[in-house]
């Protein structure tokens, strides 16, 4: 399926959470839970939970025939795909835990003169001068930026503060 | 003497013009840059689909992986180090190949069907 490089996000997005069967080049079959598809290289990452660990394959873009749907996820899976690469600590924290992280961090931030704003739906997301956002559990690995510059610095301080900690 | 033949004639192409030095880019409300851009709802599925792919290889790095290749050839590489912005090389340590160990390699992207490891 050359189509399949071609797809839109949004025809993507379709699969993501969905139990799917993937045909690729020399009859190779898998199958499991669709975590992502990497918009660049339509790559299909997927998920098939065992015993104790989860086994993940990332099945190329290129070599990506046919996909068919089975199953879609229920809350509970779908819980657990959306978190799978955030770290265990996550989904251990209370939601009490991470707004007193969150304030700690914003007025740290606000003393050392860094403009923090409060953004998203739920308020959770800590915005640096409009530039950086900080997710939760407002860790090094979770700020996101399309300035490395500034990103470099803010993951340095903030894991400054969590050393002084 | 008779003439050479004429040279078929070559349209000129006029190029749009550029941005101005001193400007910003193209005017965003032209039709130009209407027609090249996407929804905001495109990005952001687009960004959130990236950023789960790229924690999916933050997340494999330093582990051992396995690789199914074309030719139905399976190798193993004991360390996943790297790999670029459009997932075209893979950098792994200690590549089991059927000719020996090797310590470093350099894997391409187009070679590679797919590749697995545990969490």
């Amino acid at each position: 399926m050359t189509d399949w490089l071609n797809k839109t996000p949004v025809e993507w997005q379709s699969f993501v959470n969905k139990d799917v069967k993937v045909s690729a080049d020399e009859k190779n079959e898998y199958q499991g839970w669709v975590i992502t598809i990497d918009p660049v290289s339509a790559s299909i990452v997927l998920a098939n939970f065992e015993a104790q660990k989860t086994q993940i394959r990332v099945v190329m873009g290129h070599a990506v025939q046919k996909v068919e749907v089975f199953n879609e996820a229920d809350d509970i899976i779908r819980e657990r795909l959306s978190h799978i690469f955030s770290s265990y600590e996550t989904s251990l924290q209370t939601s009490e835990d991470l707004e007193t992280k969150k304030q700690n961090l914003k007025s740290w931030l606000e003393q050392n003169n860094i403009p923090v704003t409060l953004q998203g739906k739920l308020m959770r997301t800590l915005c640096v001068a409009g530039v950086l956002s900080i997710d939760p559990p407002y860790g090094p690995d979770d700020c996101s930026s399309s300035n490395e510059i500034i990103l470099s610095r803010i993951q340095r301080l903030l894991q400054d503060y969590l050393t002084r900690q | 003497m008779e003439n050479p033949p004429l040279l078929p004639q070559v349209p000129v192409i006029r190029l749009p013009r550029p941005p101005s030095p001193s400007g910003r880019g193209f005017d965003p409300s032209s039709p130009r840059a209407l027609a090249h851009h996407a929804a905001d709802s495109h990005q952001k599925i687009r960004s959130t689909l990236r950023e789960r792919f790229l924690r999916s290889l933050l997340a494999s790095s330093g582990l051992p992986v396995t690789f199914t290749m074309y030719q139905r050839v399976t190798v193993n590489a004991e360390k996943f180090n790297a790999c670029d912005m459009e997932a075209y090389n893979f950098q792994v340590s200690n590549l089991q190949t059927p000719l020996g160990v090797q310590d470093e390699a350099l894997i391409r992207g187009p070679d590679i069907i797919s590749y697995s490891f545990c969490i």
